[in-house]
C-alpha cells in the first residue's frame, strides 16, 4: 500500500478516535449548569470571533457578563455588534430592552442654558474637571455648565461648541453621532443621550429636592413647580421622583413649553413645528364650530 | 535533576515562548488588559501545554516513528490537541462552575494556539525524554504566565499614565512589548 493511502487512513483513524472520545465524554458527563443557558443564548447574537476587543476573554465570557448585567453592553461595547444594527435590535428583543438609545439613533443634549451670573474668576487649568475640583467654577449655580469645554475636546465629530457669551456647551445635532463620549466627560453630568426624535428637553439639571435657597441662584433654573406636568393633559411630561425633574417622551408637548414659568423647556431640532401648528389650528377650528 | 532545572529555566526565561520565540502573541496582546484574566489565561495555557506534551510525546514516538510517518506530526498533533482541549473544557464546564469561570472560558481560545503546538514540536526536535518533555512544557507555560502577568501589570498602570494621544491603546502596548523583549534578551547568557 502506498504511503499516501496509509497516511489518509492514519489521519482518519486518529480523527475518528478523537471524535468518539468527545462523544463518550459528552454522554458520561452531567448536564450543563442552568445559569449558562442565558449566556449561551446571548452568545448566539455575538459575532463569535473571540477577538477580545471588548476587554473580555472571548465572546462567551462577554455573553456571561451581559447575561449577568445588561450595563456591560454600554460600559464595554462589542464594536463588531455595534455596526450591525439588525443584530443589535435582535439582542435587544431577546433581553427585553431598547438598545437603540446608544449609537447613531441618539443625540446628546446639554441640560443648561448657561444664564447663571458669574461670581468669580478662575485662572487654573482650562478644564471643567479641574475647575469643578477647585470650587464650583465661575458661575453662581452649582449645576451650571462650567464652559471650559471638556466635552468639546472628547467629541470625535466636532459637534460641540462653547457659546462665547454664555459660556455654555451647545450640541450640533447634525454632526452629533450619539457616541456618548461627552456624557462621561462632563464633570457635572449635564449631558445626556436621548433618542434622535426627542422634540424637547429641559435646559436645567438642578436635581436636589426642595432646596429653596439654591433655587434663586439662577434666573432660568427649574422651580420644580411641576407646571409642565399639569399642562400636558395627555401625559407627554411625567415627573421623575428619583431625579426630581420632569421627563419628556418623544411626543411634542407644546402646552408644557408655553406654560413653563422659566421658559426652560427648549425645542430640539427634531421639534415638528409645522405639525404642532396644524394640530393647534385644527383644535381651534373644532372649538369654534362646537361653540357656535 | 540539574538537567531538568536547566530545561525548566531555559524554557521559562531564555527561550521564552512569547518574547524570544514569538509564539502565542495573540493572547499576549488580547488577554493582557487585566491582571486577573491574564493570570487565568496563563494557567490555562500551562495546563494545556502539559496535557498536550503528555499526549503527543507517546503518540509521536510509539505511533508515528515506528511506521515512518514523522511528516504527519503537524496535522495529527493539531487534531489530537484540539479534541483533547475540547474534552477538558467540557469536563470543567459540567463539573465545576467556579473553576470554569476562572479557567475554562480561556480554553477554547487556546485549542490550536501556536505556543501550545510549538512546545510539542520543541519537545521532539530537542529529542527530550518523556520527563524532560513535561518539564519543558511546565517551564514554557510558567514563562508564558510570567510574561503575561508582567505585561498586564504594566498595561493596568498605563491606563492611568498620561500617554500622548497617538500612542494610546495598542501602540504603547507594542512599544512595551518591544522593551520587554529586549529585557528578556539579557537572560540569554544565563543558561546555555
Amino acid at each position: 500500500m502506498s504511503t499516501t493511502v496509509i497516511a489518509v487512513i492514519l489521519l482518519s483513524a486518529v480523527g475518528l478516535i478523537a471524535g468518539i472520545a468527545i462523544f463518550i465524554a459528552n454522554r458520561i458527563l452531567p448536564r450543563e449548569d442552568e445559569s449558562l443557558q442565558k449566556a449561551n443564548d446571548v452568545k448566539e447574537f455575538l459575532p463569535g470571533a473571540d477577538c477580545g476587543a471588548c476587554g473580555y476573554p472571548g465572546c462567551f465570557a462577554y455573553a456571561q457578563a451581559v447575561a449577568k448585567s445588561v450595563k456591560v453592553l454600554e460600559e464595554s461595547p462589542c464594536r463588531i455588534l455595534a455596526k450591525d444594527e439588525e443584530g443589535t435590535a435582535q439582542l435587544g428583543d431577546y433581553l427585553g430592552i431598547d438598545l437603540s438609545s446608544t449609537g447613531p439613533g441618539s443625540k446628546a443634549l446639554v441640560h443648561c442654558t448657561g444664564d447663571s451670573p458669574t461670581i468669580g474668576s478662575y485662572d487654573g487649568i482650562a478644564s471643567c474637571a479641574a475647575a469643578v475640583m477647585v470650587g464650583a467654577g465661575e458661575k453662581e449655580c452649582p449645576y451650571a455648565c462650567v464652559g471650559y469645554g471638556d466635552c468639546v475636546s472628547v467629541c470625535p465629530a466636532n459637534a460641540i461648541v462653547i457659546d462665547p457669551e454664555k459660556r455654555v456647551a451647545q450640541v450640533d445635532w447634525e454632526k452629533c453621532i450619539g457616541c456618548g463620549m461627552c456624557v462621561t466627560a462632563c464633570p457635572r453630568g449635564l449631558i445626556s443621550l436621548v433618542p434622535a426624535e426627542t422634540p424637547q428637553y429641559l435646559g436645567c439639571n438642578y436635581l436636589s429636592k426642595k432646596d429653596v435657597a439654591e433655587r434663586k441662584k439662577c434666573s432660568v433654573g427649574c422651580l420644580h413647580c411641576q407646571m409642565c406636568v399639569r399642562a400636558s393633559e395627555s401625559g407627554e411630561v411625567v415627573w421623575s421622583d428619583e431625579r426630581d425633574l420632569p421627563e419628556f417622551s418623544t411626543t411634542p408637548a407644546p402646552d408644557a413649553i408655553e406654560k413653563c414659568p422659566r421658559k426652560i423647556i427648549l425645542k430640539t431640532p427634531a421639534y415638528p413645528e409645522a405639525t404642532v401648528m396644524a394640530a393647534r389650528a385644527a383644535e381651534d377650528a373644532s372649538d369654534v364650530t362646537s361653540s357656535g | 535533576m540539574s538537567e531538568l532545572v536547566a530545561i525548566f529555566f531555559g524554557m521559562a526565561l531564555v527561550n521564552n515562548m512569547v518574547l524570544s520565540k514569538f509564539l502565542g502573541l495573540c493572547p499576549f496582546f488580547g488577554v493582557s488588559k487585566k491582571l486577573s484574566s491574564a493570570f487565568s489565561m496563563g494557567i490555562a495555557v500551562l495546563l494545556v501545554m502539559l496535557v498536550a506534551s503528555a499526549v503527543t510525546w507517546p503518540l509521536f514516538h510509539y505511533l508515528l516513528v515506528p511506521y515512518g510517518f514523522e511528516f504527519m506530526r503537524t496535522v495529527i498533533f493539531i487534531l489530537v490537541i484540539a479534541s483533547l482541549v475540547q474534552i477538558i473544557e467540557m469536563t470543567i464546564k459540567r463539573t465545576n462552575m467556579t473553576l470554569y469561570n476562572a479557567l475554562g472560558i480561556y480554553l477554547p481560545l487556546i485549542t490550536t494556539n501556536c505556543a501550545v503546538l510549538g512546545i510539542t514540536f520543541i519537545n521532539i526536535d530537542a529529542q527530550y525524554s518523556f520527563i524532560q518533555a513535561l518539564t519543558a512544557a511546565l517551564g514554557a507555560g510558567a514563562g508564558f504566565t510570567l510574561v503575561l502577568l508582567i505585561m498586564s501589570g504594566i498595561r493596568e498602570r498605563l491606563d492611568l499614565a498620561d500617554i500622548p494621544r497617538v500612542f494610546r491603546g495598542a501602540p504603547i502596548a507594542f512599544l512595551v512589548a518591544g522593551l520587554l523583549g529586549m529585557a528578556f534578551l539579557a537572560f540569554g547568557g544565563m543558561v546555555r
